[in-house]
């Protein structure tokens, strides 16, 4: 029915990416606004459920145009304060204390300064 | 008294600064790492254990297939979307982020073992703000 060529295999296989990208980001807002884990169970459930009752379509405009819809309805219910891990970029702790350059030492002479 | 008659002596006489404990010496406490990111300096084994039990753990996964070079969708039988989760569950144990690029990637349980042991703790792409210059 559909030729498989190298351009139609590449742009499904770029939808399957965007789709585990969007499944991804959306499991971690979901863990943003759930934050107890016996809650987010239940909603992570209900994610999966709706990414799995789109599983077989087949018409690759359809899974074009549903990609869209999921990613607005993701840009819709962001977070506004994610949980951001602290060491990463955008984390409360990211370069708070990075190291020293190299070569820069500490001289212990309390005491025996200069007195001038 | 004392500390006067030093002071004293001490203006008038240069003592000569002795450059005593320099750092170089001991290289063992030399390397105190800043970051409190307490996962800094794992060992190999420790992160295998540890990427094997977040994937024994997994419900759909038979525990006794899991080896540390078993490929989640090949071997195990897993979905992209079961991937997306354990890839997740990774990075929640390792306390990582990881990118959104290399985790589409992660395919198989010896890429996921290489990359928290591969990722350095330190930020080494931060750019050191010189706070005191320009007061």
């Amino acid at each position: 029915m559909s030729v498989a060529s190298a351009a139609y295999l590449a742009r499904r296989a770029a939808q399957k990416e965007r789709v585990r990208i969007l499944y991804r980001r959306a499991l971690k807002d979901t863990l943003n606004w759930a934050v107890h884990r016996h809650l987010f169970y239940p909603d992570a459930d209900a994610l999966r459920e709706k990414f799995e009752a789109n599983r077989h379509v087949d018409n690759i405009e359809t899974i074009d145009r549903m990609v869209a819809a999921g990613e607005a309805t993701y840009n819709k219910w962001r977070h506004p304060d994610p949980y951001i891990v602290p060491w990463a970029p955008g984390g409360s702790k990211f370069c708070r204390n990075p190291p020293p350059p190299q070569g820069i030492e500490i001289i212990y002479n309390y005491g025996r300064e200069d007195n001038v | 008294m004392a500390s006067a008659l030093r002071s004293s002596i001490l203006r008038h006489i240069r003592v000569p600064l002795s450059r005593t404990l320099t750092l170089n010496g001991s290289k063992t406490t030399a390397v105190r790492s800043m970051s409190s990111h307490g996962d800094d300096h794992l060992d190999k084994q420790e992160v295998i254990d540890r990427v094997l039990d977040i994937v024994k753990s997994f419900p759909k996964v038979d525990p006794s297939k899991v080896t540390p070079d078993v490929h989640f969708q090949k071997d195990l039988g897993l979905d992209s979307l079961d991937n997306v989760e354990i890839v997740m569950a990774i990075e929640e144990e390792f306390k990582l982020e990881i990118p959104d690029k290399e985790a589409d990637k992660i395919d198989s349980c010896s890429l996921a073992i290489e990359y928290p042991s591969s990722t350095s703790f330190l930020p080494m792409n931060c750019i050191r703000r010189l706070l005191w210059t320009n007061y």
